[in-house]
């Protein structure tokens, strides 16, 4: 869609236009940031329909609390792919603990490798992050991957990896710890 | 990168709040906390921050037509029309949704807090304190209608207008500083809906104090006539405080 020519400036005024009740704003919104928001759904789902149903949800929520978007916040867009994201998994955990358990059997993370689109793209920050992910050890990224893309507990981790919880709780803080080490330096 | 030192319990919390890991108990406590703390809420946002970049590689992939369709049918209806708008904003200066959460605060002060673009620090003999102040609306509900933080370490002030931009063009919006018995001083103009940075000079320095006050006028193109303070109404009001 219309991606190339949205600025982050762009998307802070819209975001204000919403705000103030503009759908034409929304309208906008959704044309410059549906395909980026809907990829982030299927990726955490697997699922086109449920995608489909937590994209238009969404954009709801986004009308209704753009007021309380942060306008001096750096990126509109980590927004609202936060929203997306936090959208997604709670969909995931509303499947029930069976599907739940079994979207992380093997802890299986396809695109943890450095795709063509990462090489290709100029975006310093994925790039930093990502290099400072693979500095930890290959179980501490796995973890800390599956987490942040299927929002499974603590819990959860600790009985499919068969280890104790309060170990992956170590490896977990310790991997972040390291990682916002790496990310400062 | 191996001795990275360990994340405080506070920060660790905020880190697995982020990053998904809590149980439905814990999660409600950091949602609860994040209302109440805006520096835990702002510890929460970094975390985000760090993190999102791992969203950024997923491939965009379009939605479905018909998709649009549903959301616009589902949204609450409003009067579409930016004269409404326009009327509602400058008759009731509540203005409607503005309602800024503690967090905007709480960024604001990430922002401020950062260091300086430039490294050149000369000495300055002013306080050197960091304030803040949030300008609430000075009739109907008191919701804040701009944010202002004080950085003495690169002498400005930062306002942030929480106010719909462009809203109306005849007018704009006057930022004044109230010290002591001194008349307003005015600090220039602000445009609705954008953050701006305020250079400040050392005798205006000198008065940003906690209990100094901050007000913002509505005046004509240009600003305030009167040689002595505001000649509009004072749509909002706040008073400097120490962060």
């Amino acid at each position: 869609m219309a991606a190339a020519a949205t600025t982050p400036e762009i998307l802070s005024s819209l975001m204000t236009r919403i705000a103030s009740g503009e759908r034409e704003a929304l309208r906008q919104l959704y044309q410059a940031t549906s395909s980026k928001l809907f990829g982030v759904c299927l990726r955490i789902l697997s699922d086109r329909e449920e995608s489909e149903d937590v994209l238009q949800d969404v954009f709801v929520t986004i009308w209704r609390r753009a007021d309380r978007f942060d306008v001096t916040r750096a990126s509109v867009m980590t927004w609202l792919s936060t929203i997306a994201r936090n959208r997604s998994i709670d969909r995931l955990r509303a499947r029930g603990p069976l599907a739940y358990a079994g979207q992380i059997d093997g802890l299986e993370i396809p695109d943890g490798a450095d795709s063509a689109e990462t090489l290709l793209s100029a975006a310093d920050d994925r790039n930093k992050l990502q290099g400072c992910l693979s500095e930890l050890d290959d179980r501490t990224q796995k973890v800390i991957r599956t987490a942040f893309f299927e929002g499974v507990t603590y819990e959860t981790l600790a009985r499919n990896m068969d280890a104790p919880l309060g170990t992956v709780k170590s490896w977990i803080r310790r991997g972040l710890a390291k990682l916002k080490g790496c990310l400062q330096s | 990168m191996s001795e990275a030192p360990d994340l405080s319990d506070v920060e660790a919390f905020a880190a697995e709040h982020a990053l998904g890991v809590l149980d439905a108990r814990e999660r409600a406590e950091a949602e609860t906390r994040m209302a109440k703390e805006p520096a835990f809420a702002a510890e929460v946002e970094a975390w985000r921050h760090r993190l999102s970049p791992m969203l950024d590689a997923i491939e965009p992939v379009p939605a479905p037509q018909g998709v649009w369709t549903r959301i616009e049918a589902m949204l609450p209806a409003n009067d579409n029309s930016a004269v409404m708008n326009k009327l509602r904003f400058w008759r009731n200066s509540a203005v409607g949704g503005f309602a800024l959460a503690a967090a905007s605060l709480a960024g604001v002060v990430v922002q401020v807090t950062q260091p300086p673009p430039v490294a050149a620090q000369p000495p300055v003999a002013a306080p050197s304190q960091l304030l803040n102040a949030s300008l609430t609306a000075t009739t109907g509900q008191p919701q804040p209608l701009f944010v202002a933080a004080y950085d003495p370490d690169r002498k400005a002030l930062i306002i942030t207008s929480l106010l719909p931009p462009g809203a109306d063009r005849d007018k704009v919006n006057q930022l004044w500083l109230i010290a002591g018995q001194d008349k307003p001083k005015s600090l220039g103009l602000i445009e609705p809906g954008k953050a701006k940075i305020i250079a400040l000079p050392l005798e205006v320095m000198a008065k940003m104090s906690a209990g100094a006050k901050l007000a913002v006028s509505i005046e004509p193109e240009g600003g305030s006539k009167d040689p002595n303070g505001p000649s509009g109404p004072v749509i909002g009001l706040g008073e400097l405080s120490r962060l």
